[in-house]
Protein backbone atom coordinates (compact mmCIF):
# COMPACT_ATOMS: atom_id res chain seq x y z
CA UNK A 1 0.00 0.00 0.00
CA UNK A 2 1.39 3.81 -0.79
CA UNK A 3 1.71 6.29 1.59
CA UNK A 4 3.82 8.31 -0.37
CA UNK A 5 2.48 11.45 -1.70
CA UNK A 6 2.79 12.70 -5.18
CA UNK A 7 1.75 16.20 -5.13
CA UNK A 8 1.84 16.95 -8.38
CA UNK A 9 4.30 19.04 -10.63
CA UNK A 10 3.15 20.36 -13.92
CA UNK A 11 6.51 21.81 -15.51
CA UNK A 12 5.79 21.15 -18.92
CA UNK A 13 9.11 20.70 -20.70
CA UNK A 14 10.69 18.77 -23.60
CA UNK A 15 9.97 14.67 -23.50
CA UNK A 16 12.57 13.21 -21.53
CA UNK A 17 13.49 9.22 -21.10
CA UNK A 18 12.79 7.98 -17.92
CA UNK A 19 14.28 8.40 -14.68
CA UNK A 20 17.15 7.10 -13.05
CA UNK A 21 17.87 4.16 -10.27
CA UNK A 22 16.05 1.62 -13.23
CA UNK A 23 17.26 -1.22 -14.26
CA UNK A 24 17.43 -2.09 -18.16
CA UNK A 25 17.35 -5.69 -18.69
CA UNK A 26 17.49 -6.41 -22.30
CA UNK A 27 18.13 -10.25 -23.98
CA UNK A 28 18.77 -11.31 -27.60
CA UNK A 29 18.83 -14.32 -29.30
CA UNK A 30 20.79 -16.10 -31.63
CA UNK A 31 20.55 -19.98 -32.88
CA UNK A 32 22.67 -21.04 -30.14
CA UNK A 33 21.93 -19.04 -26.86
CA UNK A 34 19.95 -16.23 -25.09
CA UNK A 35 22.31 -13.46 -24.28
CA UNK A 36 21.28 -11.15 -21.24
CA UNK A 37 22.48 -7.51 -20.96
CA UNK A 38 21.97 -5.13 -17.87
CA UNK A 39 22.41 -1.91 -16.86
CA UNK A 40 21.13 0.78 -14.66
CA UNK A 41 19.30 3.35 -16.50
CA UNK A 42 22.14 6.41 -15.51
CA UNK A 43 24.18 3.67 -18.11
CA UNK A 44 26.48 2.24 -15.22
CA UNK A 45 26.81 -1.74 -15.96
CA UNK A 46 25.09 -4.20 -13.18
CA UNK A 47 27.93 -5.65 -11.89
CA UNK A 48 26.25 -8.97 -9.98
CA UNK A 49 22.36 -9.92 -9.66
CA UNK A 50 20.74 -13.10 -10.22
CA UNK A 51 19.47 -14.16 -13.95
CA UNK A 52 16.18 -16.51 -13.70
CA UNK A 53 15.40 -18.43 -16.52
CA UNK A 54 11.73 -18.88 -16.77
CA UNK A 55 9.52 -21.07 -18.97
CA UNK A 56 6.05 -20.44 -20.65
CA UNK A 57 4.23 -21.34 -17.43
CA UNK A 58 6.62 -19.58 -14.99
CA UNK A 59 8.30 -22.86 -14.06
CA UNK A 60 12.09 -21.84 -12.74
CA UNK A 61 14.82 -23.88 -15.22
CA UNK A 62 17.72 -22.64 -14.31
CA UNK A 63 19.53 -19.49 -12.23
CA UNK A 64 22.66 -17.68 -13.44
CA UNK A 65 24.86 -15.34 -11.98
CA UNK A 66 25.44 -11.89 -14.19
CA UNK A 67 29.36 -11.83 -14.73
CA UNK A 68 30.87 -8.33 -14.44
CA UNK A 69 29.97 -6.78 -17.49
CA UNK A 70 26.25 -7.23 -16.77
CA UNK A 71 25.91 -10.12 -19.06
CA UNK A 72 24.77 -13.57 -18.75
CA UNK A 73 24.67 -16.19 -21.73
CA UNK A 74 21.90 -19.05 -21.53
CA UNK A 75 22.88 -21.86 -23.71
CA UNK A 76 19.83 -23.01 -25.94
CA UNK A 77 20.27 -26.23 -25.25
CA UNK A 78 20.24 -25.95 -21.62
CA UNK A 79 16.86 -25.38 -21.24
CA UNK A 80 13.34 -25.81 -22.75
CA UNK A 81 12.47 -22.94 -24.57
CA UNK A 82 9.67 -24.29 -26.27
CA UNK A 83 7.20 -22.41 -24.44
CA UNK A 84 9.49 -18.96 -24.79
CA UNK A 85 11.58 -17.85 -22.07
CA UNK A 86 11.13 -14.85 -19.72
CA UNK A 87 14.43 -13.61 -18.27
CA UNK A 88 14.47 -11.83 -14.58
CA UNK A 89 17.09 -10.02 -13.74
CA UNK A 90 17.56 -8.93 -9.81
CA UNK A 91 20.02 -7.73 -8.21
CA UNK A 92 19.04 -7.54 -4.80
CA UNK A 93 17.80 -4.00 -5.24
CA UNK A 94 16.45 -3.88 -8.00
CA UNK A 95 14.52 -6.16 -11.11
CA UNK A 96 13.44 -6.25 -14.27
CA UNK A 97 12.82 -8.79 -17.27
CA UNK A 98 13.14 -9.76 -21.02
CA UNK A 99 10.42 -12.04 -22.71
CA UNK A 100 11.38 -14.15 -25.46
CA UNK A 101 8.99 -15.76 -27.27
CA UNK A 102 9.43 -18.73 -29.35
CA UNK A 103 8.83 -17.17 -32.22
CA UNK A 104 11.64 -15.08 -31.34
CA UNK A 105 13.68 -18.27 -31.30
CA UNK A 106 12.86 -19.58 -34.33
CA UNK A 107 13.09 -15.93 -36.30
CA UNK A 108 16.74 -16.41 -35.08
CA UNK A 109 17.59 -19.99 -36.05
CA UNK A 110 15.10 -19.50 -39.74
CA UNK A 111 12.69 -21.78 -39.12
CA UNK B 1 -40.08 -32.49 -40.58
CA UNK B 2 -36.83 -34.76 -40.28
CA UNK B 3 -35.98 -32.65 -43.77
CA UNK B 4 -36.49 -28.94 -42.04
CA UNK B 5 -34.41 -29.91 -39.31
CA UNK B 6 -31.73 -31.17 -41.47
CA UNK B 7 -31.70 -27.94 -43.05
CA UNK B 8 -31.68 -26.02 -40.23
CA UNK B 9 -28.88 -27.27 -39.25
CA UNK B 10 -27.08 -27.05 -41.98
CA UNK B 11 -28.18 -23.80 -42.38
CA UNK B 12 -26.75 -23.04 -38.93
CA UNK B 13 -23.47 -24.36 -39.61
CA UNK B 14 -22.82 -22.93 -42.53
CA UNK B 15 -23.28 -19.66 -41.00
CA UNK B 16 -20.62 -20.84 -37.99
CA UNK B 17 -18.66 -21.44 -40.54
CA UNK B 18 -18.94 -18.28 -42.59
CA UNK B 19 -18.80 -16.44 -38.92
CA UNK B 20 -15.05 -17.71 -38.35
CA UNK B 21 -13.95 -17.58 -41.56
CA UNK B 22 -14.96 -14.00 -41.80
CA UNK B 23 -13.55 -13.54 -37.38
CA UNK B 24 -9.83 -15.25 -39.09
CA UNK B 25 -9.86 -13.09 -41.80
CA UNK B 26 -10.04 -9.96 -39.94
CA UNK B 27 -7.08 -8.01 -39.41
CA UNK B 28 -6.39 -8.04 -35.92
CA UNK B 29 -5.12 -4.79 -34.08
CA UNK B 30 -3.39 -4.21 -30.68
CA UNK B 31 -4.16 -1.37 -27.97
CA UNK B 32 -1.97 -0.84 -24.71
CA UNK B 33 -4.92 1.22 -22.92
CA UNK B 34 -8.69 1.36 -23.29
CA UNK B 35 -8.33 4.61 -24.54
CA UNK B 36 -7.11 3.81 -27.21
CA UNK B 37 -9.32 0.99 -27.87
CA UNK B 38 -12.29 3.06 -28.03
CA UNK B 39 -10.77 5.53 -30.74
CA UNK B 40 -9.18 2.26 -32.79
CA UNK B 41 -13.31 0.48 -32.53
CA UNK B 42 -14.89 3.64 -33.50
CA UNK B 43 -12.29 4.06 -36.37
CA UNK B 44 -11.89 0.78 -37.37
CA UNK B 45 -15.98 -0.77 -37.67
CA UNK B 46 -15.55 -4.08 -38.59
CA UNK B 47 -12.85 -4.18 -40.43
CA UNK B 48 -10.67 -5.43 -37.87
CA UNK B 49 -10.55 -7.08 -34.58
CA UNK B 50 -8.85 -4.57 -32.09
CA UNK B 51 -7.78 -6.10 -28.81
CA UNK B 52 -6.81 -5.01 -25.26
CA UNK B 53 -4.90 -7.68 -23.94
CA UNK B 54 -4.46 -6.26 -20.18
CA UNK B 55 -6.66 -8.07 -17.98
CA UNK B 56 -9.63 -6.61 -15.75
CA UNK B 57 -7.75 -5.26 -12.50
CA UNK B 58 -4.75 -5.25 -13.97
CA UNK B 59 -2.64 -1.34 -14.05
CA UNK B 60 -2.05 -1.76 -18.09
CA UNK B 61 0.54 0.89 -17.65
CA UNK B 62 2.23 -1.68 -15.68
CA UNK B 63 0.85 -4.82 -16.86
CA UNK B 64 3.33 -7.82 -16.61
CA UNK B 65 2.58 -9.92 -19.48
CA UNK B 66 2.69 -13.54 -20.23
CA UNK B 67 5.29 -14.72 -23.33
CA UNK B 68 2.05 -16.48 -24.60
CA UNK B 69 0.78 -13.09 -24.38
CA UNK B 70 3.60 -11.31 -26.15
CA UNK B 71 3.17 -13.86 -28.84
CA UNK B 72 -0.04 -13.32 -29.69
CA UNK B 73 1.11 -8.91 -29.93
CA UNK B 74 4.00 -10.20 -32.25
CA UNK B 75 1.63 -11.84 -34.51
CA UNK B 76 -0.56 -8.54 -34.92
CA UNK B 77 -1.09 -6.84 -37.97
CA UNK B 78 -0.83 -3.44 -35.81
CA UNK B 79 0.57 -2.26 -32.51
CA UNK B 80 -0.79 0.95 -31.20
CA UNK B 81 1.01 2.66 -28.46
CA UNK B 82 0.44 5.27 -26.47
CA UNK B 83 3.59 6.90 -26.00
CA UNK B 84 4.32 8.78 -23.11
CA UNK B 85 5.83 6.29 -21.25
CA UNK B 86 2.61 4.43 -21.28
CA UNK B 87 2.96 0.55 -20.96
CA UNK B 88 6.37 -0.33 -19.40
CA UNK B 89 6.45 -3.84 -20.79
CA UNK B 90 7.03 -2.34 -24.49
CA UNK B 91 10.00 -2.47 -23.38
CA UNK B 92 10.94 -5.43 -22.67
CA UNK B 93 9.93 -7.73 -25.38
CA UNK B 94 10.72 -7.61 -29.52
CA UNK B 95 8.07 -6.08 -31.16
CA UNK B 96 8.01 -6.09 -35.29
CA UNK B 97 9.12 -2.37 -35.63
CA UNK B 98 7.02 -1.89 -38.89
CA UNK B 99 3.96 -2.51 -37.64
CA UNK B 100 4.14 -0.60 -34.39
CA UNK B 101 2.83 3.18 -34.10
CA UNK B 102 3.14 5.75 -31.28
CA UNK B 103 -0.23 7.36 -31.74
CA UNK B 104 1.18 10.80 -29.26
CA UNK B 105 4.44 11.08 -32.13
CA UNK B 106 2.95 14.47 -32.95
CA UNK B 107 2.63 15.79 -29.33
CA UNK B 108 5.49 14.80 -27.63
CA UNK B 109 6.74 18.87 -27.42
CA UNK B 110 3.52 18.98 -25.14
CA UNK B 111 4.10 16.04 -23.07
CA UNK B 112 4.13 16.92 -19.14
CA UNK B 113 7.47 16.22 -16.95
CA UNK B 114 6.08 14.61 -13.46
CA UNK B 115 8.24 13.95 -10.32
CA UNK B 116 10.00 10.65 -9.11
CA UNK B 117 7.66 8.23 -6.75
CA UNK B 118 8.98 4.35 -6.92
CA UNK B 119 7.04 2.56 -5.13
CA UNK B 120 4.83 -0.89 -5.20
CA UNK B 121 1.05 -2.22 -5.17
CA UNK B 122 -0.88 -4.70 -6.66
CA UNK B 123 0.31 -7.55 -8.94
CA UNK B 124 2.34 -4.50 -10.98
CA UNK B 125 5.59 -4.79 -8.57
CA UNK B 126 7.87 -1.87 -8.29
CA UNK B 127 7.11 1.01 -10.22
CA UNK B 128 7.52 4.89 -10.85
CA UNK B 129 5.17 7.60 -11.78
CA UNK B 130 8.44 9.20 -12.72
CA UNK B 131 9.15 10.92 -16.55
CA UNK B 132 6.51 11.82 -18.37
CA UNK B 133 2.88 11.95 -17.41
CA UNK B 134 1.13 9.39 -19.68
CA UNK B 135 -2.97 9.91 -19.46
CA UNK B 136 -2.69 12.25 -22.47
CA UNK B 137 -5.96 11.22 -23.94
CA UNK B 138 -7.71 13.21 -21.07
CA UNK B 139 -6.39 16.40 -22.85
CA UNK B 140 -9.34 16.03 -25.79
CA UNK B 141 -7.10 17.89 -27.97
CA UNK B 142 -4.40 15.94 -27.70
CA UNK B 143 -6.77 13.02 -28.26
CA UNK B 144 -7.66 13.86 -31.55
CA UNK B 145 -4.32 14.10 -32.19
CA UNK B 146 -4.05 10.37 -30.92
CA UNK B 147 -6.97 9.59 -33.09
CA UNK B 148 -5.40 10.73 -36.18
CA UNK B 149 -2.37 8.73 -35.54
CA UNK B 150 -4.52 5.83 -35.80
CA UNK B 151 -6.70 6.44 -38.95
CA UNK B 152 -3.54 7.24 -40.55
CA UNK B 153 -1.84 4.23 -39.66
CA UNK B 154 -5.38 2.24 -40.02
CA UNK B 155 -5.36 4.18 -44.00
CA UNK B 156 -1.94 3.22 -44.57
CA UNK B 157 -2.04 -0.56 -43.64
CA UNK B 158 -5.36 -0.95 -45.94
CA UNK B 159 -6.73 -1.97 -42.73
CA UNK B 160 -9.71 -0.37 -43.75
CA UNK B 161 -11.72 1.83 -46.01
CA UNK B 162 -9.97 5.27 -46.04
CA UNK B 163 -13.49 7.14 -47.15
CA UNK B 164 -14.90 5.09 -43.94
CA UNK B 165 -11.97 6.08 -41.85
CA UNK B 166 -11.90 9.35 -42.98
CA UNK B 167 -16.30 9.39 -42.18
CA UNK B 168 -15.30 8.30 -38.59
CA UNK B 169 -12.54 10.31 -37.91
CA UNK B 170 -14.74 13.33 -38.74
CA UNK B 171 -17.29 12.62 -36.20
CA UNK B 172 -15.14 11.14 -33.57
CA UNK B 173 -13.16 14.70 -33.91
CA UNK B 174 -16.44 16.66 -33.86
CA UNK B 175 -17.37 14.93 -29.91
CA UNK B 176 -14.36 15.25 -29.13
CA UNK B 177 -14.43 18.94 -29.84
CA UNK B 178 -17.65 19.33 -28.89
CA UNK B 179 -16.65 17.43 -25.20
CA UNK B 180 -13.76 20.13 -24.73
CA UNK B 181 -16.22 22.85 -25.32
CA UNK B 182 -18.45 21.17 -22.44
CA UNK B 183 -16.19 20.82 -19.99
CA UNK B 184 -14.29 24.17 -20.71
CA UNK B 185 -17.40 25.97 -20.11
CA UNK B 186 -18.31 23.19 -16.66
CA UNK B 187 -14.82 23.72 -15.47
CA UNK B 188 -14.55 27.27 -15.84
CA UNK B 189 -15.18 28.10 -12.14
CA UNK B 190 -12.84 25.77 -10.93
CA UNK B 191 -9.57 27.75 -11.93
CA UNK B 192 -7.77 28.23 -8.73
CA UNK B 193 -9.60 25.52 -6.79
CA UNK B 194 -7.13 23.26 -5.08
CA UNK B 195 -8.52 19.70 -6.23
CA UNK B 196 -6.92 16.27 -4.96
CA UNK B 197 -6.69 13.21 -6.72
CA UNK B 198 -6.33 9.35 -5.36
CA UNK B 199 -3.64 9.33 -8.54
CA UNK B 200 -1.83 11.08 -10.10
CA UNK B 201 -3.81 10.60 -13.54
CA UNK B 202 -5.50 13.92 -14.46
CA UNK B 203 -2.01 16.38 -15.60
CA UNK B 204 -3.47 16.71 -19.01
CA UNK B 205 -6.64 17.26 -18.05
CA UNK B 206 -5.58 19.89 -15.17
CA UNK B 207 -3.79 21.42 -17.85
CA UNK B 208 -6.41 21.90 -20.24
CA UNK B 209 -8.72 23.47 -17.84
CA UNK B 210 -6.48 25.26 -15.90
CA UNK B 211 -7.23 23.37 -12.92
CA UNK B 212 -5.44 22.75 -9.94
CA UNK B 213 -5.11 19.36 -9.03
CA UNK B 214 -2.83 17.22 -6.35
CA UNK B 215 -2.30 13.34 -6.03
CA UNK B 216 -2.40 10.82 -3.68
CA UNK B 217 -1.20 7.66 -4.52
CA UNK B 218 -4.14 5.29 -3.44
CA UNK B 219 -4.74 1.95 -4.66
CA UNK B 220 -8.03 2.28 -7.09
CA UNK B 221 -11.28 1.28 -6.01
CA UNK B 222 -9.55 0.28 -3.04
CA UNK B 223 -10.38 1.46 1.09
CA UNK B 224 -8.28 3.72 2.38
CA UNK B 225 -6.36 2.99 5.11
CA UNK B 226 -5.58 5.31 8.33
CA UNK B 227 -2.08 6.44 6.58
CA UNK B 228 -3.70 7.39 3.62
CA UNK B 229 -6.73 9.04 5.20
CA UNK B 230 -4.15 10.82 7.19
CA UNK B 231 -2.33 11.75 4.24
CA UNK B 232 -5.56 12.68 2.84
CA UNK B 233 -6.51 15.53 5.83
CA UNK B 234 -2.83 16.87 5.98
CA UNK B 235 -2.86 17.72 2.23
CA UNK B 236 -6.36 18.64 2.21
CA UNK B 237 -5.55 21.05 5.17
CA UNK B 238 -2.43 22.24 3.39
CA UNK B 239 -4.15 23.23 0.11
CA UNK B 240 -7.61 24.00 1.55
CA UNK B 241 -9.02 21.66 -0.72
CA UNK B 242 -12.74 20.21 -0.78
CA UNK B 243 -12.91 18.16 -3.63
CA UNK B 244 -11.50 14.38 -3.82
CA UNK B 245 -11.36 12.77 -7.55
CA UNK B 246 -11.42 9.09 -7.16
CA UNK B 247 -9.80 7.32 -10.05
CA UNK B 248 -12.30 4.40 -9.22
CA UNK B 249 -14.99 3.83 -7.33
CA UNK B 250 -14.38 2.65 -3.84
CA UNK B 251 -16.49 0.75 -1.13
CA UNK B 252 -19.36 3.38 -0.37
CA UNK B 253 -18.09 4.09 3.43
CA UNK B 254 -14.98 5.69 1.93
CA UNK B 255 -16.94 8.39 -0.16
CA UNK B 256 -18.34 8.51 3.84
CA UNK B 257 -14.81 8.61 5.70
CA UNK B 258 -13.76 11.43 3.03
CA UNK B 259 -16.69 13.64 3.43
CA UNK B 260 -16.18 13.41 6.95
CA UNK B 261 -12.95 15.41 6.29
CA UNK B 262 -15.08 18.12 3.96
CA UNK B 263 -14.33 16.78 0.81
CA UNK B 264 -17.04 16.53 -1.85
CA UNK B 265 -16.37 13.06 -3.91
CA UNK B 266 -16.60 13.10 -7.84
CA UNK B 267 -15.46 9.46 -9.28
CA UNK B 268 -13.24 10.04 -12.86
CA UNK B 269 -12.25 7.02 -14.59
CA UNK B 270 -9.81 7.94 -16.69
CA UNK B 271 -10.30 4.87 -19.15
CA UNK B 272 -6.91 3.41 -18.88
CA UNK B 273 -7.88 -0.16 -17.67
CA UNK B 274 -10.68 -2.77 -18.08
CA UNK B 275 -13.83 -2.90 -16.33
CA UNK B 276 -14.61 1.22 -17.20
CA UNK B 277 -18.03 0.65 -16.62
CA UNK B 278 -19.14 3.47 -18.58
CA UNK B 279 -18.58 4.06 -22.28
CA UNK B 280 -14.90 6.96 -21.97
CA UNK B 281 -17.04 10.00 -23.39
CA UNK B 282 -19.73 9.30 -20.75
CA UNK B 283 -17.20 8.78 -18.01
CA UNK B 284 -15.69 11.92 -18.97
CA UNK B 285 -19.13 14.18 -19.28
CA UNK B 286 -20.32 12.53 -15.50
CA UNK B 287 -16.71 13.23 -13.76
CA UNK B 288 -17.06 17.02 -15.44
CA UNK B 289 -20.25 17.71 -14.60
CA UNK B 290 -19.85 15.87 -11.05
CA UNK B 291 -17.25 18.52 -10.61
CA UNK B 292 -18.67 21.56 -11.32
CA UNK B 293 -21.55 19.77 -8.96
CA UNK B 294 -18.71 19.87 -6.26
CA UNK B 295 -17.99 23.43 -7.46
CA UNK B 296 -20.53 24.79 -6.57
CA UNK B 297 -21.74 22.89 -3.16
CA UNK B 298 -18.36 23.55 -1.85
CA UNK B 299 -18.79 27.14 -2.32
CA UNK B 300 -22.29 27.00 -0.88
Amino acid sequence: MIRALAVAGLAIAAPIGAAAHQLVVFASVDCEAVTVEAKFSNGRVTQQGDVRVLDGENNLLTTLQLESDGTARVALDSVDHTSGLLIEVDTGSHDNYWIVTPEDIARKCGS
Amino acid sequence: MRGVVQRTLALGLAMFLATTAVAQDRSQVIVVNKALHYFAERLLGDAAEVVFPVPEGADPSFWRPSIADISMIQSADLILLNGAGFATWIDRVSLPRSRIVNTSATIEDQFIVTESITHSHGDGGEHSHEGIASYTWLDPMLAIAQAEAIAAAVMSRDLAAEQDVEARLAELRSELTALDAMARDALSSLKGTAILATHPRYQYFARRYSLSISSLEWDAGAMPSQDDLADLERLATELDARILIWEAKPPQAAFKLTEALGLHSVVFEPGAGQGTPVSLFDAYRQAVSGLSEAARQSSD
